[in-house]
């Protein structure tokens, strides 16, 4: 689903660019061309709508999904999340590691929903480890649960994220990938933030990155 | 009917770039981009579109989303091959899949640019790829005129080209094929004319083109 997102955000993106780059060509000619600039300009605002009705129709997206929620043990959501995933795990040789807490309150979200954050999570670390290859590329799924909320974290030892960009992670379009669209992190923050939870990202100590989203929790049984 | 010695093809087509994207945004722009530099654009939606339309006889080449309804690029690719129609290929792609780009590639694409990509590498890929389409093109031209031109030839002529052209002189090709010396010399200089050959180099190399020399099954 997310690749086919992508693409339907990525063609009007790649329609402006271009727009963009021949309006200039036809401006630096040596005479100019002032009429296919224009339609290069009316193209792009065109284009510019489309993306951004396309991005309107992702957070409707996000907003409908409480319809399914439900009771769910973010555990079962991480292992299901994990086996989705394993190819990719193999492939990218990455030592995953799962360190779940036992009798975790559980949370009333979109199970596909919070599988698609998880694994958003996952791959962004495994591809945060793509260029490491002097130490182990290790992956850390944890889960606990504290002061009335559950946490997951996805620990990488990939190569960390600039300062300056953490407070931006989440933004749409914003991606330190020259392929990433930049859509992740900013539907899997929509998502979280629609149950009421939070989602952050921190430096570890050695290399790497930590992600964590934390959901309130719910007794057993309670709506 | 007498046909004379053809020269190779001139009528010189301008170069055509060949759009094919589901997408008129991305259609579009690219059509702008090519005009900016003077490059004729042709625009289609689909593969099947595409098809329907005539290729000229110039050089062109073909950009190509690689993800598109019904066909996918790469297996496009697979049966412009299987249909002998050689034409080369940049693939575009909304995210950068890298096995894809390697299948795409070992399959003879030009080039695999991620969408949104930066325009001057497109027009860079585009050049390559008419380049490559233009040598190609001379290189099949010149080979169909120097098969014509060898059709003209006489089979005493054929005869007379292949032993020359090992290197024999003209008293021992008479010697081989039971002929005087100055009728060879004659069959040798209609062979050299009507092959538009201006050296017995010249005329070694077409022999060697034509494959004259190849096994013994030559000695008639």
């Amino acid at each position: 689903m997310s690749a086919s997102i992508a693409h339907e955000v990525n063609q009007p993106l790649a329609g402006i660019v271009t727009n963009g780059e021949a309006g200039l060509r036809w401006l630096d000619r040596k005479e100019p061309e002032l009429g296919e600039v224009r339609s290069a300009m009316e193209r792009i605002i065109r284009d510019g709508k489309r993306a951004s009705q396309v991005v309107e129709r992702l957070r409707a997206l996000a907003r409908k999904a409480p319809q399914q929620t439900a009771l769910l043990d973010l555990n079962e959501v991480i292992t299901e999340g994990v086996a989705l995933v394993q190819r990719e795990i193999q492939s990218h040789h990455v030592a995953l590691q799962l360190d779940l807490a036992r009798d975790l309150p559980p949370v009333l979200a979109g199970r596909v929903e919070l599988q698609q954050v998880v694994i958003n999570l996952m791959m962004n670390g495994m591809q945060a480890m793509e260029p490491v290859t002097d130490r182990p590329r290790h992956l850390v799924v944890r889960s606990f649960a504290q002061a009335e909320e559950v946490f997951v974290s996805v620990q990488d030892s990939g190569i960390g994220i600039d300062p300056e960009n953490m407070s931006r992670l989440f933004n749409a379009f914003f991606t330190t990938r020259a392929n990433g669209m930049g859509m992740g992190l900013s539907i899997g923050r929509s998502i979280i933030e629609s149950y009421g939870g939070r989602i952050w990202a921190s430096s570890n100590d050695g290399a790497g990155t930590t992600f964590q989203f934390a959901l309130p929790a719910r007794a057993d049984g309670a709506s | 009917v007498s046909r004379g010695p053809q020269p190779p093809r001139t009528a010189k087509a301008l170069p055509v770039v060949f759009v094919v994207d589901d997408d008129p945004s991305v259609r579009e722009a690219l059509s702008s981009l090519f005009r900016s530099v003077d490059l004729q654009v042709e625009l289609f939606g689909s593969t099947a579109e595409f098809l329907q339309h005539k290729r000229p006889d110039g050089a062109s080449c073909l950009v190509l989303d690689i993800r598109l309804p019904g066909v996918s690029g790469l297996d496009f690719q697979a049966q412009l091959q299987q249909a002998s129609i050689r034409i080369p290929i940049i693939f575009m792609t909304g995210h950068g899949d890298i096995p894809m780009s390697v299948r795409a590639m070992k399959a003879g694409a030009v080039d695999f640019l991620a969408k949104p990509f930066r325009d001057q590498d497109m027009l860079d890929a585009v050049a390559a790829a008419l380049q490559r389409d233009r040598q190609v093109r001379e290189a099949e031209d010149a080979a169909t005129s120097l098969r014509a031109n060898y059709d003209l030839l006489s089979p005493r002529e054929r005869e007379v080209m292949a032993l020359v052209t090992t290197g024999l002189m003209n008293k021992q090709v008479a010697g081989q094929l039971g002929l005087s010396e100055i009728t060879v010399k004659i069959h040798r200089g209609h062979a050299m004319k009507k092959m538009n050959a201006r050296s017995l180099a010249d005329l070694v190399r077409m022999a060697e083109s034509l494959g004259l020399h190849k096994p013994k099954a030559h000695q008639a």
